[in-house]
């Protein structure tokens, strides 16, 4: 019994471009995909829908040859087919849109669409195969762009064209809309229709938000841990049974927030008289390239309140965020902790100021995933467990052990090396390590990205619990539901500055999407 | 000092300065050029020294043994791909760190050179001038541009060619991509740590001619302190010309211009200047030219970062 069996819908019976039967992908005890059944079908858009972690992306990779399956195969047309590297995959007509990784910056346009085609290099051709594609779908781009001056919507045009430019029967897209405004997300499903119904594509959307695969798709696939766990026409689908489906057990659906607009949870204080905890003003600062990356930027955090950062990614809240942790120096501009100027870009100087900071990359600039938990804890200031320059290593397990309880973070014990804990687990660390602190100011980057549900909804607990502890806190995200979730009050950054600033009770989406794009719209995207 | 800087004002209008400085920048330009793809490709390729080297050394026993510079320039470039192979297997394929495989071959090149030359004592000599008509008789620049020994002109073709397949070819195109964004390359479909080892091989081959060069150009004999530290230097005028083949080719005629002008100190009569201090000019020139001009804004994004296909 497979589960592509039960879908209905228009031309559900049309026999599958691409079939997954039963495939199954075990990494040592961790089953990414387990005896999954897909069924990609031409003319139809197929919505793969799961939080991070639900083995969407393995599945993906599987079909485009960057993960060889341990058992089951993949069928094209009822063929047999192997898939052993992403050029076989283009050979069977599968092209992925990647998010991340496949444009290479300081080449143009129409050298990114070249790559990884052989022969004598044509650039005439090529500009005028990018030209054809791009009037046939209505993706406008110049040819000669370098793209490195464009902003994500564009860039992911040319990923589009270098996908199309092949002919392929399937299209991948692994979250396409995670580095999207609201309007540029709009413009891709758009093109996305014409694609499909003009051409009779078939493509296969992976995404973790439930909102746009119900919007975007004609089918639709939910996985959990590696399972799929229903499979539907997305006509008779509706959103809380999806979320169900998704997440295994009855949520609240951050979404409910939306669409009602009752934020009623977040009672607003008028804090303008106070003083604020953490004070920016008119912050600019160049990249070593001569990019902008802040503008003038002003954004005050009082005691007690969580301010969210909204804005489509890339548009300064990295440089914002290496401001607070003094990796970064201001050109102008200052920043007052508690109405005392901190300088900017003197290492460890926000930290003796009290701005505490979970950083975006919990990996990178986190944690040590070499370095045990308890290591982890006191990295940032092993004097507290340290006596004439000597690590009192008893006080330090102590101290760890203490901190393991109140967060509750699951792990061998403070000896436990970093790398042995789950995600959520590591983020927990990176907590307890700030929080113990007692900062004034925590400065909270992309808290929960990757994460699933259960420490999703803890990690949020405690950013609550530390703003009724008094402590100002900043929230920068580029999931809006999670800053409409936590904020008071929301401001929204686009091209390093502060174009727009609302208190949640009267959060108005249309107007925050408005923001994010219109500085968009400046940059060539239509909105 | 006040000679020094009259020395200055006559070697600027002294023709075999000039002549110098191109002989001393050629030598450059070709190892610079091949390193210059190797370093858009992503590898900082320290072995140039023993490649120049180890091409210095077979251009001496394949004129020793056949009686033709052709020959010899042949063994040059053979000798700069094996030491070449060396560096691309073991830091493109293993992955050893290429730093340090660098200086130990640059290590290993002269200890081997020099043993076997004081073995085989390879006798060659320098190659004769051509004056190129018309072209030569431009002043100052003319002569030295175009009245030189032969194997100089090799420069004229080889470093446009160089350029041509950086900039002009699908090969060019994927080794700047592999340079600049190796997982991007690699989800492309390219072969990146292949792109990259092909590269080096590029730069043996016109690393060795440079010592080939050198050899029938300006020393004649061969001696195990020939090279001299140029392989350094013209790594430093691929930096210094910010990875682009206008940059470096401009670095290694500063270089080489510097490097020229306190040789020809001594002869123009100013005997007064410390022969120490004109040694150590060209490398203090190389410093502050580095230290003022030289940016790492525009280098390879994944300049001496190695690929493993599945890593983050």
């Amino acid at each position: 019994m497979t589960q592509h069996d039960t879908i209905a819908g228009g031309d559900a019976t049309s026999p599958p471009a691409i079939e997954l039967i039963g495939i199954t992908k075990r990494y040592g005890a961790v089953v990414a995909c387990d005896d999954v059944h897909l069924a990609i079908r031409p003319g139809r858009i197929h919505g793969i829908l799961g939080e991070n972690g639900a083995g969407k992306s393995t599945l993906m990779k599987v079909l485009i040859g960057l993960v060889i399956p341990d058992a089951g195969e993949v069928r094209r047309h009822g063929t047999a087919i192997r898939i052993n590297d992403p050029v076989a995959a283009a050979e069977h007509g599968i092209g992925m849109v990647h998010q991340h990784f496949s444009l290479v910056e300081p080449l143009t346009v129409w050298e990114n669409v070249a790559l990884g085609d052989v022969g004598r290099l044509d650039p005439r051709r090529v500009r005028a195969r990018v030209g054809e594609i791009s009037e046939q779908y209505g993706l406008e781009i110049d040819p000669d762009d370098r793209i490195s001056d464009l902003p994500a919507g564009m860039r992911q045009r040319v990923e589009i064209i270098k996908c199309l430019r092949r002919d392929p029967e399937v299209l991948v897209f692994d979250e396409p809309t995670s580095v999207l405004s609201p309007a540029e997300s709009e413009f891709l499903f758009n093109a996305l229709r014409t694609v499909v119904e003009r051409d009779g594509k078939a493509v296969a959307l992976v995404s973790h938000r439930l909102g746009e695969v119900m919007a975007a798709t004609d089918e639709i696939t939910i996985m959990r841990d590696g399972r799929v766990v229903e499979s539907l026409s997305t006509a008779e689908a509706d959103a809380r049974s999806l979320a169900r489906a998704m997440v295994g057990r009855e949520v609240s659906l951050r979404g409910d927030v939306i669409q009602t607009g009752s934020a009623s949870d977040h009672v607003h204080r008028d804090r303008t008289a106070e003083v604020p905890v953490l004070r920016i003003t008119d912050a600019s600062a160049r990249g070593r390239d001569g990019r902008v990356l802040l503008d003038r930027l002003s954004v005050d955090v009082h005691a007690g309140e969580i301010v969210g950062l909204a804005g489509v990614e890339g548009n300064g809240q990295r440089a914002l965020g290496d401001v607070l942790s003094s990796l970064l120096a201001l050109d102008s501009g200052r920043v007052e902790v508690e109405s005392r100027e901190i300088p900017t870009g003197r290492a460890g100087a926000m930290a003796r100021a009290g701005v505490a900071i979970v950083p975006e990359d919990r990996h990178h600039s986190g944690c040590v995933l070499d370095f045990s938990v308890a290591e982890n804890m006191f990295i940032a200031d092993p004097e507290r467990v340290a006596r004439r320059g000597l690590m009192d290593r008893g006080e330090m397990a102590r101290r760890a052990e203490a901190l393991i309880d109140r967060f509750d973070i699951s792990c061998a014990g403070p000896d436990a090396p970093m790398w042995s804990l789950s995600g959520g687990n590591q983020q927990r660390v990176v907590m307890a390590r700030e929080l113990s602190h007692d900062p004034r100011v925590l400065v909270a980057a992309q808290p929960t990205r990757g994460l699933d549900v259960g420490a999703i909804e803890y990690l949020s607990e405690q950013l609550r619990a530390a703003a009724r502890g008094g402590v100002g806190i900043l929230l920068i995200s580029t999931e809006l539901e999670e800053i409409l979730d936590l904020s008071d009050r929301i401001v929204v950054i686009a091209n390093g500055h502060i174009v727009g600033e609302m208190i949640n009770a009267d959060v108005d989406l249309e107007r925050i999407g408005m923001l994010m794009t219109g500085a968009a719209a400046e940059s060539g995207v239509p909105s | 000092m006040g000679d020094f800087f009259n020395a200055l004002g006559d070697i600027a209008t002294n023709e075999s300065a000039y002549r110098n400085a191109i002989i001393a920048a050629v030598v450059l330009m070709l190892a610079a050029s091949g390193e210059l793809v190797a370093e858009k490709a992503g590898t900082i390729n320290i072995s140039l020294e023993g490649m120049i080297l180890g091409g210095a050394f077979a251009a001496a026993i394949g004129q020793h043994a056949f009686g033709s510079v052709w020959v010899g320039l042949l063994f040059a470039m053979l000798a700069g791909i094996v030491v070449a192979w060396v560096q691309a297997n073991m830091s493109h394929r293993l992955p050893a760190d290429q730093f340090v495989v660098g200086l130990v071959l640059n290590v290993l090149v002269l200890g081997v050179v020099g043993f076997l030359a004081s073995e085989i004592e390879p006798e060659t000599n320098i190659v004769g001038r051509v004056r190129i008509p018309l072209l030569a008789d431009i002043p100052l620049f003319g002569p030295a541009l175009f009245d030189q020994p032969w194997v100089l002109y090799l420069v004229y073709p080889v470093v446009p060619f160089v350029w041509w397949l950086v900039y002009r070819t699908r090969w060019g195109l994927e080794v700047r991509a592999v340079g600049e964004d190796p997982n991007a390359a690699d989800v492309s479909g390219l072969h990146v740590n292949k792109l990259r080892r092909q590269t080096i091989y590029l730069a043996g081959l016109t690393a060795g001619l440079a010592g080939g060069y050198f050899l029938f150009a300006r020393a004649g004999q061969f001696e195990d302190s020939l090279v001299g530290g140029r392989g350094y230097i013209a790594i430093a005028a691929v930096i210094f010309g910010g990875w682009t083949m206008k940059g470096t080719v401009g670095g290694c005629i500063l270089f080489g211009l510097v490097g020229s002008f306190v040789l020809t100190i001594p002869s123009l009569g100013y005997e007064s200047v410390d022969p120490a201090f004109l040694a150590m000019a060209p490398n203090v020139v190389t410093i502050l030219a580095m230290a003022f001009f030289a940016t790492r804004v525009r280098q390879p994004s994944a300049l001496a970062r190695p690929f493993l296909r599945g890593l983050k």
